[in-house]
């Protein structure tokens, strides 16, 4: 066995490998724009070199006049779009900035053109001979920026519900023996997933084919579909296989209604592949924060006051905000907390998910003032975590339906070597290298939305499962093969998976780390429907439900089956007595405490996450306790992290093999937050500066020495029936804060804007 | 709203380069006449058609292509080679990594024209008669790809890393593979398929 492949715990399922393997290591996977089109035309996107402004007017004669252009589209000659409206607000967009409207340019790099030629070549140079006059605004760029505006998230996003407080923070924080008062900043990141945003659109008389990279197929369907003003059945989004997500395909962004219009008009498919630059101002983005955090703490280290205030950049167009503070003031029990959440409005697209979207950059804060507090306290800070967990939240008073961060900062740091540590800063050195051991708390809510499922069974025990998911590489189709092979009782290798295509029975968004309890949740309902009907034709006077538990281990998590002397259907007897060869069935689950309208909006393409801090009578988490070890050079101020080790704890884990690799990409991507990640704004124009892979930084394999990464067992059955919580968004949160903490320790020097580099460091 | 037009045009003029390009040793020795009788027409209109005879896994190509087409982009749009991928277009990412010859080659920075005549090989060419090559079992093993966009250009970058000799050890294969960048951060995974089938892939 590999170290890929970690031998399963109590509560874990087989570490087999990835379903999709072989197709991915041949070049067969096919993503959005490897697939095939008759006769295709090439778009190449203009997009806007000013921030803010008009523009004045196009010269094309130059751009026409290369040889196979067969139209330039502009806001003069665009297909007619209806509104989209933002995600958060009901609808599916990514932002409500439709471009080719009008002449307002509303963000640095807004869509203004789209050439169509007969072949790539030909589309990229005649893009680069259009010639664009504008009228430019001065743009506000960000956070300082004069002519931004600021208020409150509340009751502008319709998301962001409320600003928890509890107690009397103001008189609590008055009277502590101990506080920490700082104020941290993140930066404006990049999801940069491998695949482009490409989009192909297709139509075969009224009816359209997208194939493109989504993380939320039916959405993208029903949102096109809408702009287009056309019925959604008619639409139809394909892609088995998604170049990486990271949140930047979860809702629609403009191109794709644009490329699937002028592809109507034109009666030919059009293939977009827009250029890496491009990703960057046509998607979304992690936007740009800053927290103030207030800790009070009596001499024992218990805390008696919390206050959490965070701003974050939006557009002058849409309300998006994080709202990480419904997390980090349910996180340690203390009886007077306190928070803000406001909004900046400023001159850019609208931001979007980025891999935990709330919990990056207001874990960030909060662990790192931890880390202050335990300093201020001459107090290791695990033992500050140990002496403020807690079993229920504070502002609710609602019971964490399992926890187990205490038990992940002990595995983790007996594994880092924790106990090595001297505790004083500066005390740590390898010749020239000065040596910081950090450690931060990681969580993540554990989410669920409703999801259809279709299963078939045949006599042979070849299984179909359609299930319209997507793998962004979190290993969907190896855990629904899994699931299903393991309810019906069938060898994995007879079952089939298919996901990533709108026709298929509606899926949730992968997002919010919900996919893989909601599909494994509905493939196992499905499942038991199939089996209740071989039940019922093999024992017809049975009563079903109780019967099928105690014979053919319905209900029962697969873990207990064997101990229970669970056997498997005969499933020649049972399709003989049924008298058919195939048996299929189709259900729809949705998870407790779901909302009235949770299928009919799984249908429009309308995702109804549950779970996390919002249910009712409890709140549900995954944990995890993450270390680091940084190096600094005392001379040229290098930061290397050779060490990164985290262990977590997620509920029933479907896979060891597919839950580690994203846990270890999440550690990675941590690293890769605190130490390299950072779009660079240009303050005077608004534009992004740094958009390419040379200059935004990535970590590469030699960045990226060691990493460890512990899978503890834990079991929680208040969840959903698959009993997991989604790990997919765990593992890069806690890491900010871990090396922020580390660097603290190694120089002294506390630093609190991310990313750090070598020319922040002071020693 | 203050009142100063700018314009924005071409970055740089592509049939200056490109007359440039086709004129130069780019061209190896042994591309066909026809290259070379269509370069002074290229050097007047680069999207007038050139034919190109690629050699593609084993298998020779005769294409009509726009002069400019990158070897990546006649890989995916006009052989319907799809397994090579385009991450950034700038040979920053490695997406798009082919072997021409033994050398491993970001083939988006690679004019089709300045291939003719050499060995390429792909994803596509690995496997034989349904057996992966030991580089794509190991990528398997050790579960070195979470959504497998840069998996291709990572096993044609692993072979050519152990066949340059640098797989020797863990430290010398992180930094002869960091010219791939994976995004979803499979890094140690992919250390450890390419330690895994070095001494199959060095023994024959």
């Amino acid at each position: 066995m590999t170290a890929a492949a970690p031998e399963p715990k109590a509560n874990m399922g087989k570490p087999v490998p990835r379903y999709d393997a072989a197709a991915k290591v041949t070049g067969r996977a096919t993503y959005g724009s490897d697939m095939p089109l008759d006769n295709p035309a090439y778009a190449f996107l203009v997009t806007s070199a000013i921030a803010k402004g008009r523009i004045n007017s196009f010269d094309l004669d130059d751009a026409k006049r290369v040889r196979g252009v067969i139209d330039i589209v502009t806001h003069e000659n665009a297909p007619n779009l209806n509104e989209s409206k933002l995600f958060s607000n009901g609808g599916y967009a990514g932002t409500t900035i439709q471009p080719l409207k009008s002449t307002d340019i509303a963000h640095d790099g807004q869509i203004i053109a789209v050439v169509i030629a007969e072949s790539y070549e030909a589309a990229r140079e005649a893009a680069n001979r259009v010639k664009v006059s504008y009228t430019a605004a001065t743009p506000s760029a960000s956070f300082d920026s004069p002519g931004t505006t600021e208020a409150a998230a509340k009751g502008q996003n319709a998301q962001f519900k409320e600003d928890p407080k509890v107690g009397d923070f103001a008189k609590a924080f008055d009277e502590a023996e101990v506080k920490v008062d700082a104020s941290y900043e993140t930066p404006t990141q990049h999801h940069n997933p491998m695949e482009l945003f490409s989009t192909s659109c297709a139509w075969m008389g009224d009816t359209l084919v997208i194939y493109e990279p989504s993380q939320y197929v039916h959405g993208l369907k029903n949102g096109v579909a809408e702009q287009l003003g056309i019925d959604a059945d008619k639409v139809r989004v394909v892609n088995p296989y998604v170049g990486g997500g990271f949140g930047s395909r979860g809702s629609t962004t403009p191109r794709t209604a644009v490329i699937a219009g002028i592809a109507r008009r034109l009666n030919r498919p059009i293939k977009l592949v827009p250029t890496r630059d491009q990703g960057f101002t046509i998607a979304t983005y992690r936007a740009e924060t800053r927290h103030e955090v207030k800790l009070g703490a009596s001499r024992d280290g218990k805390l008696v006051a919390l206050r959490h205030e965070g701003a974050e950049v939006s557009s002058r167009a849409d309300p998006y905000c994080v709202g990480g503070t419904k997390t980090t003031t349910r996180l340690y029990a203390c009886p007077n907390v306190d928070s803000l959440v406001s909004i900046v409005r400023a001159d850019r697209n609208t931001p979007g998910f980025m891999r935990s979207p709330p919990e990056v950059p207001y874990l960030f804060a909060l662990e790192s003032a931890m880390d202050e507090l335990a300093v201020k306290l001459n107090m290791d800070p695990i033992e500050l975590r140990r002496i403020n967990d807690t079993t229920n939240e504070p502002i609710g008073g609602k019971p964490y339906t399992s926890r187990s961060l205490m038990a992940c900062f002990d595995e983790a740091a007996k594994a880092f070597g924790w106990a090595q540590r001297s505790a004083a800063p500066k005390s740590m050195s390898d010749g020239d290298w000065l040596i910081g051991y950090g450690c931060a708390a990681t969580c993540y809510p554990t989410q669920m939305a409703p999801s259809a499922a279709r299963v078939r069974l045949q006599r042979d025990g070849r299984t179909r499962v359609e299930i319209a998911g997507h793998e962004i590489g979190t290993g969907a189709y190896t855990i629904l093969a899994q699931t299903a092979a393991e309810r019906l009782g069938v060898p994995l290798e007879k079952v089939a998976v298919f996901i990533g295509d709108s026709d298929l029975p509606p899926g949730p968004v992968a997002g919010g780390s919900n996919s893989t309890a909601s599909t494994c949740s509905a493939v196992m309902m499905v499942c038991d429907q199939v089996r209740q009907r071989l039940f019922k034709a093999l024992m017809p006077n049975e009563s079903l439900t109780d019967k099928a538990k105690e014979t053919v281990g319905m209900g029962q998590t697969p873990s207990t089956q064997a101990a229970k002397g669970d056997r498997p259907i005969d499933l020649e007897k049972a399709f003989d007595a049924l008298g058919v060869g195939v048996v299929e069935e189709y259900g729809e689950w949705k998870p407790e405490g779901a909302p009235q309208d949770s299928f009919k909006a799984m249908h429009s393409g309308h995702p109804r996450l549950v779970g996390g801090a919002a249910m009712k009578d409890k709140i549900a988490y995954a944990f995890g306790a993450e270390f680091v070890e940084v190096r600094i050079n005392r001379f040229t101020h290098e930061i290397r992290a050779p060490r990164l080790v985290g262990a977590f704890a997620a509920g029933r884990i479907m896979n060891p093999r597919t839950a580690r690799s994203q846990l270890m990409g999440g550690l990675i991507w941590g690293m890769s937050s605190a130490l390299l990640e950072a779009t660079e704004i240009d303050a005077r124009t608004a534009r992004y500066v740094n958009d390419n892979f040379a200059d935004y930084l990535i970590p590469v394999n030699a960045d990226v020495p060691g990493v460890e990464v512990i899978l503890l067992s834990e079991q929680d059955d208040h969840i959903n029936p698959a009993g997991a919580k989604g790990l997919g968004e765990l593992a890069n949160v806690g890491t900010n804060a871990a090396i922020c903490n580390a660097i603290y320790h190694a120089t002294g020097q506390r630093i609190r804007k991310l990313p750090v580099r070598l020319e922040n460091i002071e020693v | 709203m203050s009142d100063h037009p700018s314009s924005q045009s071409s970055g740089y003029d592509r049939r200056s380069f490109m007359a440039g390009a086709a004129g130069s040793a780019l061209v190896p020795l042994t591309a066909r006449a026809t290259v070379h009788e269509a370069r002074a027409a290229v050097a007047q209109d680069p999207a007038l058609p050139v034919d190109v005879t690629l050699r593609v896994n084993g298998q020779e190509k005769r294409l009509s292509l726009d002069a400019r087409t990158t070897v990546l982009d006649a890989l995916r749009e006009h052989l319907k080679l799809t397994g090579s991928k385009k991450g950034c277009d700038h040979g920053q990412c490695g997406a798009c990594t082919v072997l021409i010859g033994d050398r491993r080659v970001v083939s988006c920075l690679t004019l089709a024209l300045a291939a003719e005549g050499q060995e390429i090989t792909t994803i596509e060419g690995l496997a034989t008669d349904d057996r992966l090559h030991p580089m794509q079992q190991a990528f398997i093993d050790n579960d070195a790809f979470q959504c497998g966009y840069c998996t291709p250009g990572q096993i044609m970058s692993a072979i050519a890393c152990v066949k340059e000799g640098h797989a020797g050890t863990d430290a010398d294969i992180r930094e002869y593979m960091s010219g791939n960048i994976c995004r979803c951060a499979a890094y140690p995974n992919i250390v450890a398929a390419v330690k895994q089938a070095a001494p199959e892939i060095m023994k024959g």
